[in-house]
């Protein structure tokens, strides 16, 4: 898809802001969780590696990080077809208390796929943690229990957002704009 | 099914290569004729029928667009005018002459967009011939009915008219006969079409691992015909996403005459059972889906419990910038 090669960067989240939200969410996922210990940390390639490392860094209950990745929906042939699993969980998550980590949520395609997909695999729980939410762009519902930022339909990069896998290692978030 | 729309200068002879086109093709000519005759189904009425076809908005009624009921009635004809092409592209092979149709079918892949123009001096001489005037009154006659087509593209759709960017093919009458000029069209049309055809891929192609990618079906098996390429694309999508869907399954009334006939209903495009939800798409510019708005309203008064969500031009684009250049 053409998108424009000239364009510039406008900061919506800056590195602290990043942070504290993280450091909140941390806080209040090792609250809820405190009296369990087999917490399943799965957070969904790749931008969401980002997030999910330093969460974990906040957390003060025992927990298993593992990932899993999907290919997405596009134009090209190669991801045409139908939605499927291209790196699997090593854990087995039957019976253990999953929290589903996802950088950003907007369509709620993935993530209701993700959903359905990791039930099926009987996990005691199964709670899920965002950082960035785009409810504006909702096409099916999805539960939210952990929730970092609200933000409106822009096109957004940094902190594991990506633009044809550029801007990934930004601190910051921020709306990629045309110049 | 397949689209040439035919934009022309006036007195380049487009209106014969859209006539000729059409007859040796076998597809409906949409012109003046067509429009009249069926456009008032789509709701389009006079005045608006004739006043506003190809016609330049004078400065007092384009100062006047500012009110609201001006504007109104401005969107009200364009997007009966969309629906109405919409609606015969869906059931006939068209060849459309004017009225904006390079605009409406800019992102249809099948359609194939043609100019028709020819130096001044060439124009002249088949206006004095055809009407039967002099040369001053030729010039004259065709400054008037080239402007009344370049102020109705901008006014209705904000292009320029002669933007080459907005047409496959153009054909210079001044240096072709009018015959070569069809030749070149249904050229331009059958390459189109076999360029369709071969697009898509192959049985072969369809049998491995990522599933067939058409045709689609609906969660009954049904295959569906849809309106609007965006509908198929996005069935496509919740495809992938193995989101079930069915296509305009249920109409809702919205209004009924006094005599309890159903007068205004309302069918959303898709249904998704999983989720209990309907879905509206639009690929109109905001400002020109009032009219859609203005029944989800009423759909909400009528039908409190019904979970619908319309998604607008905008943010379909959106989603499909997004899946183009995701990881």
């Amino acid at each position: 898809m053409a998108y424009p090669q000239d364009h510039s960067l406008e900061i919506l989240l800056s590195e602290e802001e990043i942070i504290d939200q993280v450091c909140r969410l941390g806080e209040e996922i090792s609250r809820d969780y405190a009296s369990v210990d087999d917490l399943v940390l799965v957070a969904v390639l790749r931008g969401s590696v980002y997030f999910a490392v330093d969460l974990s860094r906040f957390l003060t209950v025992p927990f298993t990080l593992d990932f899993i990745g999907i290919n997405k929906y596009g134009n090209t042939k190669e991801s045409m077809g139908i939605v499927r699993i291209t790196k699997d969980l090593d854990v087995n998550i039957s019976g253990k208390n999953v929290l589903l980590l996802e950088d950003i949520v907007d369509t709620g395609l993935t993530l209701n796929y993700l959903l359905k997909n990791l039930r099926t695999r009987n996990p005691l729980s199964m709670r899920v943690c965002i950082f960035l939410d785009m409810p504006g762009r909702r096409i099916v519902d999805v539960p939210v229990d952990y929730r970092g930022v609200e933000m409106q339909d822009v096109f957004v990069v940094g902190y594991g957002l990506d633009y044809q896998e550029r801007y990934r290692n930004l601190k910051y978030i921020a709306a990629l704009k045309k110049d | 099914m397949a689209v040439i729309t035919i934009s022309r200068q006036f007195g380049s002879g487009g209106e014969f290569i859209a006539q000729e086109t059409a007859r040796k093709l076998g597809y409906l000519l949409v012109n003046k004729a067509t429009i009249s005759e069926r456009l008032q189904e789509f709701g389009v009425t006079e005045p608006e029928l004739t006043i506003f076809d190809e016609k330049k908005i004078g400065y007092l009624e384009e100062a006047a667009a500012n009110d609201e009921q001006e504007k109104q009635r401005h969107h009200s004809y364009l997007e009966n005018l969309q629906n109405f092409f919409y609606d015969l592209a869906i059931r006939e092979n068209l060849v459309i002459l004017g009225r904006g149709g390079q605009v409406i079918f800019k992102d249809f892949p099948p359609a194939v967009h043609v100019i028709v123009i020819a130096p001044l001096k060439n124009r002249i001489e088949r206006v004095c011939q055809q009407y039967n005037l002099d040369e001053a009154a030729a010039a004259r006659l065709i400054a008037e009915q080239d402007e009344d087509r370049r102020e109705y593209l901008r006014f209705f759709f904000g292009q320029d008219w002669l933007d080459f960017d907005l047409y496959h093919l153009s054909i210079n009458t001044g240096l072709l006969e009018l015959e070569e000029g069809v030749s070149l069209v249904m050229k331009a049309a059958q390459y189109k079409e076999s360029l369709v055809i071969t697009d898509r891929p192959d049985k072969e192609v369809l049998t491995n691992e990522q599933g067939p990618t058409e045709p689609l079906q609906d969660a009954t098996g049904l295959e569906p015909t849809f309106a609007h390429p965006s509908e198929e694309e996005f069935a496509r999508m919740l495809d992938f996403y193995r989101i079930e869907w069915l296509y305009e399954p249920k109409t809702f009334p919205l209004e009924w005459d006094s005599e309890g006939n159903i007068s205004e209903a309302f069918s959303p495009d898709f249904y998704l059972p999983e989720q209990d939800m309907y879905v509206e798409l639009t690929t109109q510019k905001q400002k020109l889906v009032w009219k859609k708005n203005k029944k989800m309203r009423r759909l909400k008064e009528l039908y409190p419990h019904v979970n619908i969500k319309i998604i607008y031009g905008r943010d379909y684009r959106g989603l499909l910038d997004k899946y183009g250049i995701d990881e």
